[in-house]
């Protein structure tokens, strides 16, 4: 039950890292935005977080990985 | 002692100087030889006590050139004590700049290390690679299981930003 478990989370973070890839590839795709789009873009306070958050949850997992590695 | 003949003003002299000071005896009687030929006419005496008088004022004057030299020998002393001193200051300001750099280095290369081991390791992630290639135990399933909650919260920021 519990490798289930892993094995349902580890699909979970798949899908979730491609929708991620995928909403970053579109704005990269999408023409530069004027001035007035810029200025409702994320807040730079907001985007510092999001960069947080992202190196936080790297190195949960990295964590994990070095955890499991040793048993 | 040694003995040295000398010549001045045309009269030889027989004199008796300490040994190993004969070079500069004689070079003293040039000297004074030098002051009495310049003197035209007069009895020897004469010439000798011109020439005696004549260096006796170089004397003077030298001795007055030197007490006035004395007070700008001490400004030009403390000029360079000043100069010494602020230059040891700089070497250390200089010394402690590099080392304050080499650690800002030192940081950035550790920085850049763990930004590329988190780069690789994102990749592989999203190249499907396993995540956990050794088998996984109960807290790790829960704790992947947290962690996928906070991707996925990720993932919905991500895909909000306009």
């Amino acid at each position: 039950m519990e490798l289930d478990e892993a094995s349902l989370a580890i699909g979970r973070i798949e899908r979730a890292l491609s929708r991620m890839e995928k909403a970053l590839t579109d704005r990269a795709a999408r023409p530069a935005p004027a001035p007035a789009v810029t200025a409702t873009a994320l807040p730079p306070a907001d985007q510092s977080a999001l960069k947080a958050e992202v190196a936080a949850v790297i190195g949960e997992l990295d964590r994990l990985i070095a955890e499991a590695e040793r048993g | 002692m040694a003995d040295v003949k000398l010549t001045i003003a045309g009269r030889p002299y027989d004199v008796h100087c300490a040994d190993g000071q004969e070079a500069q005896l004689i070079q003293l009687a040039g000297i004074v030889d030098a002051k009495a030929r310049g003197i035209q006419g007069g009895t020897e005496v004469r010439q000798l006590l011109f020439a005696a008088l004549m260096l006796a004022d170089e004397t003077q004057e030298a001795q007055s050139k030197a007490g006035n030299a004395e007070p700008q020998l001490d400004s030009l002393r403390a000029a360079i004590a000043l100069a010494e001193s602020r230059e040891s200051t700089a070497r250390d300001e200089l010394r402690a700049a590099v080392s304050r750099e080499s650690a800002a280095l030192d940081q950035v290369k550790q920085a850049a290390e763990r930004e590329a081991a988190l780069s690789a390791e994102l990749d592989k992630l999203r190249q499907g690679a396993p995540v956990v290639p050794v088998p996984v135990g109960p807290d790790h399933g829960r704790a992947l299981g947290q962690i996928a909650d906070r991707i996925e919260e990720l993932a919905a920021k991500v895909e909000q930003i306009p």
